[in-house]
């Protein structure tokens, strides 16, 4: 035999695997790869088959994180842990891809009409609900690369999806911008251990309590995990990509990202910064309490002069991860900021899906489009939405208001408890800044309501084309805006749910 | 119990409002206006039921809301709030009926009318103060849509101006409850927004400087003190005129009761520290909005001025700091709602008669239309304080207060009081006498039976009350007292 | 940081960055210099070289085979330290490259059915 051979005959140590801990995401796998057979196989599937088995392979998911609901534990060699964090963060991505699908399942081809979307839209989907469950859950700064590619790949192809070429255009700046975000993360990753002598998250705040480590270069490891988390929750400055890519993808999709991405960004978000880097806080803090400054006021700012509403709603959700940030800045000395991060997310996802949903229900009115480049989703057409559509037009009040948070809508009790966490981890400037980006917001929130409302339609309204029927994005539509008013009048479940995520386990 | 039910009978009666088909829109006028005289009628249950004489928090309700934030579901009336949920149960059926041959959209209109209704008694019986800022922040909805939806040509602008800039002072005022509470976590360990407890809790001079700031930027905009009135000379000028008359008769109410009920008792030293600052802007609001208004042409935003001026009685008489001119300030703000809301009810029957309200325009209607020109009357002397009608209680009494807390605001004011006559009485006189030079002018119908319906009762009461202002200042009065004793109380 | 394990590792790099610019440059002096039409075109694997006509785009069909390609190479590379340490690892080992090869066989089969691996 080989000498070579001969040293390495000692038994190697395998990794336990935890199948319970990660069953929810291994049922999204299964459930993404027998999609993606049915597709092969069955390439004639109707658009309901496939959402009936999307649905199905969520309900599975769901179930089993109903299963693991108490379960508390790092599994897999601290690659992977389960807490509060976890499972709110998977409830909710499990819900938003509920809603996402019946998105999906609408479509945006009119009656008549064959569908534009290929059928891969659904396994995609659940690849990319894989990676941010996944996401939420990691607590090795690899499995945080490998889950955040599994998404980003899959939302690239999404972006694509149709054929239209403001959509073409999205999927490209997505996937360069996205690519290029990888790689700071991926570098700072490289930095870190480099600084530490580990990925693990949990080795890693032990590292930072260490004199001996080099702190120089720990912290420009740091700088760097900031710059790619930043990217992908679409904070100032890092957001040039998020107003074309919402603009030009289609409407599920964009709703998709707008609520999906930033869950699990700002779950994993919260794990590293207030987790595992929290003993580095005073040195973190400056520059995220900054680009939530920056992230508010210029989001907010820029999204007064819009006159698209998919790319208003783009730059409104730049300004929620402003309030976001506030939330992450306070999270690291108070717990109040880990529960209320989750809980703005909880109710910024239903309410941003929303508003989504009104557009992509919009723009099914009226004549098609020749050029075949964009949706209509031009401020233009809400002119008079509530003469002619008084329930979508009564929804999109709903929405509109609940991002503004006015009471009692849901918006209202997330900023507030982010302001509350704010206040008691010392950052009243921030939120004061934060106020007014609230007030700046209100004047475009209230625009939409303006040409819905106080404006009389153009043209003849009975020219108009019917939506068609809309099964699935009327249900989504419902549940999306009974969840806004629900959450609104009784928060306290939820709330109570939220602060038991609070605890961190790296 | 049965203040809640007072509280939310409105906003049932809005969600029957809105149940009606559209094919019968004529039947929702009479269901809103079942449903506003409904909750008239448990608002004056409510009111014999009141006990007088004493000063705490009567025929309240307590329920757990929101326990993980210490809010909760906590309302109650006192001698300062029942006579402000009288006056709006009171005006709201009147403006209901003020709006009954309205033609674009009734449903809507009424059912916000509801809803504003139902959002506005519910800040003046607040005690948990989340509840009060949810209830604050309520008001904004309907009114936005009440404005922007079926007010003016420039009603868009103002109905964004108003939202915004009212915005801007309740969030201000949130990041202060925010703070007040998390003091008062800290110090007592028990989360609450509970009025009584954040009221005995002691608070260091500096912190309660700034959160009276904070509470200050609300309430000053939505009174509004001068110089933050802007929005409103727009907002009133363009909102449909049954709006006008509960956003004047009632809304405006809000900010100085806010000042009463909360910035005061909550932060005495910081009331105090600003109080020098409160009676100079009432002071140049008077006198500055009465010489505006005498040089408006539209009698709308004379109106709108008026109250402006008016209101800046209000502010004089609670920053006094005395039971006389607290006392005065509550009645006032009584009295202002009536005599407002009489005053924006003739301007809306004028524009529906001639389609505009320019004063110009009209001139000698006094010989076309003398009921409604002996209506006018009375209600512009009662809000030029003529004795024995219903102004004159009021601005007696705080002009009373603010004498005894200092003369030289007392006599700057009283230059105001006389101001006041003059623009008004000015107004009735182009527009009233004179000779009747247009031709428009000589067939307007006099007063209609619904007409005399809306406005008897704001004439009766405006005399009455003006006679016997007792029976309301008796019920004022205790809890007025515990106001000025918890503002002049002194600070550990 | 210690950077003294580094040094073969530089000394390397140096050495083959110098080996290939001295063989282009001595080259460049001692070669044969005769110029021909077919010496100047481009090398494409024995295929007549072409331009592309104006306008025309490369097809995308080859960026396709070439991922294909890329996918089973990564696969194999997995594969071969896999089966150096395959008795250590033990049924675990065979487990775990099981669902690797298994997922990788359902992609395959995926673009199979759909048209992927057609030319034309």
């Amino acid at each position: 035999m080989h000498p070579l051979a001969q040293a390495t005959t000692q038994p190697l140590p395998l990794p336990e695997v935890d199948w319970r801990a990660i069953a929810p995401e291994l049922a999204l796998a299964v459930a993404g790869v027998v999609l993606l057979l049915v597709v092969a196989f069955w390439p004639r599937a109707g658009r309901g088959v496939l959402a009936g088995l999307t649905l199905a392979g969520l309900a599975a998911a769901a179930a089993l994180t109903v299963w693991n609901w108490d379960l508390e534990r790092v599994a897999f060699e601290g690659a992977v842990s389960l807490d509060g964090i976890t499972r709110y963060a998977r409830a909710v991505l499990l819900a938003v891809g509920a809603l996402a699908t019946l998105m999906v399942a609408q479509g945006d081809s009119r009656e008549g009409e064959p569908d534009d979307s290929p059928p891969e839209v659904f396994p995609l989907l659940l690849f990319a609900l894989l990676g941010m469950v996944l996401l939420a859950a990691a607590s090795d700064l690899l499995v945080v690369f490998i889950a955040l590619e599994i998404l980003s790949l899959s939302l690239y192809v999404m972006a694509g999806e149709t054929r239209r070429l403001a959509a073409q255009e999205a999927a490209m700046k997505y996937f360069l911008l996205g690519a290029f975000s990888s790689a700071f993360l991926l570098y700072g990753i490289a930095l870190c251990y480099g600084a530490t002598g580990s990925t693990n998250l949990l080795e890693i705040a032990d590292a930072t309590g260490d004199p001996t480590a080099d702190g120089t270069l720990l912290l420009a490891g740091v700088g760097l995990l900031a710059v790619g988390f930043l990217f992908k929750v679409s904070a100032v400055p890092f957001h040039m990509w998020t107003p074309d890519v919402y603009q030009g993808t289609p409407t599920p999709v964009a709703a998709f990202m707008a609520a999906a991405t930033k869950v699990a960004g700002f779950a994993v978000f919260l794990r590293v910064f207030a987790g595992a880097l929290g003993g580095l806080v005073v040195s973190w803090r400056p520059v995220i309490a900054g680009a939530a400054v920056l992230t508010m006021l210029v989001g907010a700012a820029l999204a007064v002069v819009q006159t698209d509403l998919k790319r208003m709603l783009a730059y409104s959700s730049i300004s929620h991860a402003g309030y976001l940030l506030v939330g992450v800045a306070a999270a690291a000395t108070v717990p109040a900021g880990v529960s209320a991060s989750m809980f703005y997310l909880l109710t910024y996802a239903f309410m941003v899906m929303g508003a989504f949903m009104v557009v992509q229900y919009v723009s099914r009115l009226g004549p098609p489009d020749d050029d075949a480049i964009g949706e209509r989703s031009s401020l233009e057409d809400y002119r008079g939405l509530a003469r002619r559509h008084p329930w979508a037009a009564g929804l999109l009040a709903v929405f509109m208001l609940a991002l503004t948070g006015i009471p009692p809508l849901s918006g209202f009790w997330a900023k507030y408890y982010v302001f509350l966490a704010g206040i008691e981890a010392g950052l009243t400037w921030l939120v004061v800044v934060a106020v007014i980006s609230s007030v700046i917001s209100a004047f475009f929130y209230l625009r939409v309501l303006v040409v819905a409302y106080l404006q009389e339609p153009v043209g003849d309204p009975g020219a108009e084309t019917a939506p068609g029927r809309t099964p699935a994005l009327g249900v989504a539509l419902g549940l999306a805006g009974l969840l806004t008013v629900a959450i609104g009048l009784a928060p306290e479940a939820l709330i109570a749910a939220a602060r038991s995520a609070e605890r961190i386990l790296g | 119990m049965l203040l809640t039910a007072t509280l939310f009978a409105p906003l049932a009666g809005a969600l029957l409002v809105a149940l009606v088909p559209a094919a019968r829109q004529e039947s929702a006028r009479l269901v809103a206006l079942a449903a506003s005289l409904v909750t008239l009628g448990l608002a004056v249950v409510l009111a014999a039921r009141f006990q007088t004489g004493d000063a705490g928090f009567q025929l309240g309700m307590t329920a757990e809301w929101v326990p993980a934030f210490g809010v909760s579901y906590r309302v109650g009336v006192d001698g300062v709030s029942l006579p402000l949920v009288l006056l709006t149960a009171v005006l709201t059926p009147l403006a209901i009926a003020g709006s009954w041959r309205m033609a674009d959209r009734p449903r809507t209109y009424l059912a916000l009318l509801l809803v504003l209704e139902t959002a506005m008694l519910g800040v003046f019986v607040s005690l948990d103060l989340f509840l009060f800022y949810v209830f604050w922040e309520a008001v904004l909805v309907p009114a936005y849509f009440l404005i922007g939806s079926f007010g003016g040509e420039r009603r868009v602008y103002a109905a964004v101006k108003f939202f915004v800039y009212t915005l801007l002072g309740g969030l201000l005022m949130l990041v202060g409850i925010i703070a007040l509470f998390w003091l008062h976590q800290q110090a007592t360990g028990t989360p609450t927004f509970d009025y009584e407890a954040l009221v005995d809790f002691q608070k260091a001079p500096s912190t309660q400087r700034w959160l009276f700031a904070a509470f200050f930027a609300a309430f000053a905009i939505k009174t509004p003190v001068w110089p933050f009135h802007t929005w409103l000379p727009d907002a009133y000028t363009e909102a449909p005129t049954t709006t006008t008359v509960l956003l004047a008769g009632v809304m405006s109410k809000l900010g100085v009761y806010g000042f009463l009920r909360f910035a005061l008792p909550l932060f005495p030293d910081g009331a105090r520290w600003a109080q020098p600052v409160l009676l100079t802007l009432a002071v140049v609001g008077i006198l500055y909005c009465a010489l505006v208004a005498t040089m408006q042409r539209d009698f709308k935003t004379l109106v709108a001025y008026s109250s402006v001026s008016h209101l800046g009685f209000i502010v004089l008489g609670i920053f006094a700091f005395n039971l006389q001119g607290l006392q005065g300030g509550v009645f006032y703000m009584v009295a202002h709602g009536l005599v407002i809301g009489g005053l924006f009810f003739i301007t809306g029957m004028l524009e529906e008669r001639r389609g505009t309200r320019r004063i110009e325009e009209f001139g000698g209607l006094q010989q076309v239309v003398p009921r409604m020109g002996g209506v006018m009357l009375v209600i512009t002397l009662g809000s030029v304080a003529l004795p024995g009608l219903v102004g004159f209680v009021g601005e007696f009494l705080t002009l009373l207060g603010a004498f005894l807390e200092n003369r030289v605001y007392a006599v700057l004011a009283t230059v105001g009081v006389i101001l006041g006559a003059v623009y008004l009485l000015w107004a009735y006189q182009r527009m009233w006498h004179g000779p009747l030079e247009r031709e428009e002018n000589r067939s307007l119908p006099d007063l209609t039976r619904r007409e005399w319906a809306i406005l008897a009762p704001l004439v009766a009461a405006i005399i009455v009350l003006g006679l016997f202002p007792r029976p309301v200042l008796d019920r004022v009065e205790p809890s007025a007292q515990r106001v000025v004793e918890q503002t002049q109380a002194p600070s550990p | 940081m210690n950077l003294g394990a580094f040094a073969p590792i530089l000394a390397m790099l140096v050495l083959a960055a110098a080996f290939a610019v001295l063989s282009i440059v001595v080259s460049a002096f001692l070669a044969p210099h005769r110029p021909t039409r077919a010496k100047y075109s481009a090398y494409e694997s024995g295929v007549e070289p072409g331009r592309l006509p104006q306008g025309e785009r490369y097809p995308v069909k080859f960026y396709l085979t070439a991922m294909l390609f890329v996918v089973f190479d990564v696969e194999v590379i997995f594969l071969y330290p896999w089966a150096v340490v395959f008795r250590q690892l033990g049924v675990f080992g065979l487990v775990q490259m099981g669902i690797f090869v298994g997922l990788i066989l359902i992609a395959y089969i995926y673009d199979w059915k759909r048209g992927g691996l057609e030319w034309d």
